[in-house]
């Protein structure tokens, strides 16, 4: 039973789910935090007012605007969050690559800032329809960035953009710094194996015409029309 | 006002702004950073009663500034902050040197208490003398 490929694929799955749920966790323990901190503030300011000081209106409405902003980028992590659960809904549904490289761009932002790389999600200008499972391709996608992560030396700069290929749909992970093996880390290989069987795609190392490697997904013909993931 | 000089360093900037804003009120001689290398940076420039740090940042983190803080400053007093802390990180950070180990949020008062704790023997020992 352990080396069912179906258990094991979900394994790697629940890996994931829970490294970027926990992330997302802690970023909005990180709001909450600080319109903790705002709000504080903001009792201090009426505090000092009470007492015969100035309160400066400005300031206040400063701070409600500072507390708005962090509500707003609650918000964002949460629909992240909201769009991660569905991402697992329809396993051999039609979805939008660009769709899932935007989520996949928000679920990632906060593993690239902890490792100081500048990483860039760039979806396709045009709906690019795929009939197969969402999750499966952000489970790739996050191998990816972790291989690409390990290996970032001097350049530090990692994007993912989706485009039409010769053969249909393609996805590339573009690394400026050269990627030597993405099946050194058992961790990366296996997540990036179990995901690539799912999708059915099989991931090809490539020199980037301006440095670096590129890691391409061939996902193939487009279907029809694109599911909203959200 | 109170004659505290503590170094607030944490990777989110609104809560560094919040918190160093906070502490002036107070009195409290404040500054805030955003990284483990800016916080050494800064005890490199001026002296510091104590260092309240946040564990998990990008590049140098809490845990690994707070082994540097602790060789080269051994008088000032480090207390680490977390969002999702672990026992076993608790265990290291306070095997580092640092004072506490303390759970996002926190009450302002209880912080500054806190650190007041943490400092007080080395005012006591100066004002005897010793």
């Amino acid at each position: 039973m352990g080396d069912d490929p179906r258990r094991r694929s979900g394994r790697e799955g629940i890996v994931y789910f829970g490294a970027v749920g926990a992330g997302l966790s802690h970023e909005l323990s990180n709001v909450f935090n600080i319109i903790n901190e705002l709000a504080g503030l903001q009792q201090d300011i009426v505090a000092a007012a009470a007492q015969g000081g100035a309160a400066g209106l400005a300031r206040v409405t400063d701070l409600a605007a500072r507390i708005k902003a962090q509500v707003v980028r609650g918000e964002e992590i949460n629909r992240s969050l909201h769009r991660l659960s569905h991402a697992v809904d329809e396993p051999d549904g039609s979805f939008d690559v660009g769709e899932t490289l935007v989520l996949f761009g928000s679920l990632a932002a906060r593993t690239a800032r902890l490792a100081e790389v500048a990483f860039e999600s760039r979806p396709p200008k045009t709906p690019m329809a795929h009939r197969g499972d969402p999750f499966a391709l952000l489970l790739v996608l996050h191998a990816c960035l972790r291989a690409a992560i390990a290996a970032a030396a001097s350049e530090r700069r990692i994007e993912v953009l989706a485009e039409e290929g010769p053969d249909g749909a393609r996805v590339v992970v573009c690394s400026a710094d050269p990627l030597t093996d993405l099946t050194s880390d058992a961790a990366i290989a296996e997540m990036l194996e179990f995901g690539c069987a799912a999708l059915a795609v099989a991931p090809r190392l490539e020199r980037a015409p301006g440095g670096g490697d590129l890691i391409v997904l061939n996902l193939g013909p487009e279907s029809t029309e694109p599911r909203s993931s959200g | 006002m109170s004659d505290l000089k503590l170094l607030f360093v944490d990777d989110e900037e609104e809560l560094v702004s919040a918190l160093v804003e906070r502490l002036e009120i107070r009195g409290v001689d404040a500054v805030g950073v955003t990284s483990g290398d800016q916080a050494l940076e800064q005890l490199r420039e001026r002296e510091f009663d104590a260092v309240i740090m946040d564990v998990k940042m990008p590049g140098l983190g809490g845990l690994e500034a707070l082994r540097t803080i602790s060789r080269r400053y051994p008088e000032v007093k480090v207390i680490l902050l977390t969002g999702h802390g672990s026992a076993e990180d608790s265990e290291i950070g306070r095997r580092l040197g640092a004072v506490a180990y303390l759970q996002k949020p926190v009450d302002l008062e209880d912080l500054l208490a806190t650190v007041r704790q943490a400092v007080r023997p080395r005012e006591e020992k100066a004002s005897h003398g010793g």
